[in-house]
């Protein structure tokens, strides 16, 4: 590990482009990429310590979420209303309603989709750790089917989200856009409510304890299928947020879920398939890693580095950073 | 307190369970003896609400729970207690416990058990900020008796709470559960160690082949000739650990 990082900064070191601006310019960049990589694959994670499954349709919650901002947002732009009452900052109240809204609405549809599709399957088989293959197969037909659901109510071309954030701004010479700003720090407030929630409250308590082991938390008098329901929920929500924050920097279109699914998926092997923290660094890693890679190698094969950095990983850590020796399966 | 009539359960399409009557009262240690996939673990899971009972009944405290689930009947005051090895390990002793109370609704109600279970192990007392995977094998079988004790039950089922524990050690935790009782809790305990379980309990069953076979109490039992046959399927004599 230390070897591969060894060689990868050294040939980063004496590229042509290398100075100081561009680095802070990458870092910052690739913390941003990073964490939201780290948001969706906390939720990957999260569902599959949860329900021991792989969910392949995260990504298109992803979409989904960036969807319901774009139109919860230009809906309230649109109208006088949000003039009316903020005549100075209606891009950032319109904004941050609709982050509101793709947090909350792709919750409670997660949690729709667990009842619906994940929730009979299992039954049929016996409990989630049985019936895992069935639900990896209908995770894909399901993000097939949302994303034809979503290229129905949005047609298939890609939409600008135009959030009136104001100006960019200049930090310690860097020149940031609104949009990056707002991913980092509302990606790092999210993350540390996300910890707060798990960590010291109650519910979040219960959520660990089902994520670890289902007897257990049935014989404590945890309500299972509840919890099941709710880490659903939560991760579906992360995602849904996560898609609102890309948005305007990229753009809004029915596959851009694809493509977030198998960076997260690799962020959170990186991390260590199944822990919360690993997959937050990972995102990080994998954000800095691609960053780098196509500022100072080459841009064109943006989407390769990641994997590249996963093989990598797998190779010498098998675990992942923060990875715990594979789960038993009965 | 537990009324189990004609239990018919098992696992799938294996039948375990071949019509099972047993009887606990109130404030009584029972002991539910037998060896190895006789069905002594499929009873409290059973009655815990993990598998489903495909006939029979089980009635505890006056009310039909088989078709409960199973955070239904820890609320209503019936707990099974595992093997020490089912603990969160991750977690601290002191987050284990507060699991164990997750039904209860007050904080000062869940602090004020928190008392009562260091009361009756001071080592968790001591270890209470540590992960659980860092605990001995008695004290992790302490950990879940206590966190069993957290939701206020009126009966509490352990499974072999012995289980690959020195004597020493054993004997401490059984003279806990005497305590436990004492204070007013009912008790069932499935045990292979069977002279240990019948010097706690004041009552036995032995189970063989998903029936009950003998019963009695267990001073009685203890020099039964019967109960080792069937415990061992007729002959031997490791059964007098």
């Amino acid at each position: 590990m230390l070897i591969f990082t060894a060689i990868f900064l050294g040939y980063i070191s004496m590229s042509p482009d290398m100075n100081i601006e561009s680095l802070k310019g990458v870092l910052v960049i690739g913390v941003t990429v990073g964490i939201i990589y780290g948001l969706v694959a906390v939720g990957i994670s999260l569902i599959y310590t949860g329900l021991d499954v792989v969910n392949f349709s995260h990504g298109e919650f992803f979409m989904i979420g960036a969807f319901t901002g774009l139109t919860v947002y230009n809906f309230l732009v649109d109208g006088e209303l949000i003039y009316a009452i903020f005549p100075e900052a209606y891009g950032v109240v319109g904004y941050v309603i609709g982050l509101f809204f793709a947090f909350v609405l792709m919750g409670l549809f997660g949690v729709l989709i667990e009842r619906i599709f994940l929730r009979p399957l299992t039954k049929k088989g016996g409990g989630y750790t049985v019936a895992g293959m069935g639900i990896i197969i209908c995770g894909f037909g399901l993000s097939v089917i949302l994303q034809n659901i979503a290229y129905l109510i949005w047609n298939p071309t890609a939409h600008p989200f135009h959030a009136d954030l104001g100006l960019p701004i200049n930090i310690a010479g860097i020149t940031l856009p609104m949009t990056y700003l707002w991913m980092l720090v509302t990606g790092f407030v999210v993350a540390g409510l996300l910890y707060f929630f798990l960590n010291k409250t109650k519910m979040g308590l219960g959520v660990r304890a089902v994520a670890f082991s289902k007897d257990i938390s049935n014989l404590v008098g945890i309500n299972v299928p509840l919890y099941i329901s709710i880490i659903f929920g939560i991760a579906c929500a992360l995602a849904g947020i996560a898609g609102t924050l890309v948005g305007p920097t990229y753009q809004v279109v029915v596959y851009m879920g694809y493509i977030i699914l198998l960076k997260a998926f690799a962020s959170a092997v990186v991390g260590g398939f199944g822990s919360l923290p690993g997959a937050i660094v990972g995102g990080f890693t994998v954000g800095l890693f691609e960053t780098a890679c196509s500022f100072f190698i080459s841009g064109s094969h943006k989407d390769a580095y990641a994997f590249l950095l996963m093989v990598v990983v797998l190779l010498i850590k098998p675990t992942g950073f923060f990875g715990v020796a594979v789960k038993m399966k009965a | 307190m537990l009324k189990i009539n004609g239990l018919v359960s098992g696992y799938g399409t294996v039948q375990i369970l071949n019509g099972a009557n047993m009887k606990v009262d109130t404030q009584s240690i029972v002991a539910l003896l037998g060896g190895n996939g006789t069905g002594k673990s499929t009873i409290l899971k059973a009655c815990s609400g993990l598998i489903r009972a495909w006939s029979g009944s089980i009635n505890f405290d006056g009310q039909e729970i088989h078709n409960n689930p199973p955070h239904k009947i820890v609320e209503r005051g019936l707990v099974q207690v595992t093997q020490g090895k089912d603990v969160f390990p991750a977690m601290s002793v002191i987050e284990n416990l507060r699991l164990g109370g997750f039904v209860l609704n007050s904080k000062q109600k869940l602090n004020n058990n928190l008392e009562k279970v260091f009361n009756y192990f001071p080592r968790l007392n001591e270890r209470k900020n540590q992960l659980a995977a860092t605990l001995s094998g008695g004290e992790l079988q302490m950990l879940c008796i206590g966190r069993g004790l957290m939701s206020d039950p009126k009966m509490i089922m352990l499974d072999e709470p012995s289980a690959a524990l020195a004597p020493q050690i054993v004997l401490d935790i059984f003279k806990n559960i005497n305590r436990i009782r004492k204070d007013g809790l009912t008790v069932l305990v499935v045990e292979q160690n069977v002279r240990m379980a019948l010097l706690l309990a004041d009552y036995g069953y032995v189970i063989k082949d998903g029936v009950i076979k003998v019963e009695g109490e267990s001073k009685k039992l203890m020099y039964d000739e019967s109960v080792k046959d069937s415990y061992l399927g007729g002959g031997g004599t490791t059964a007098n650990v």
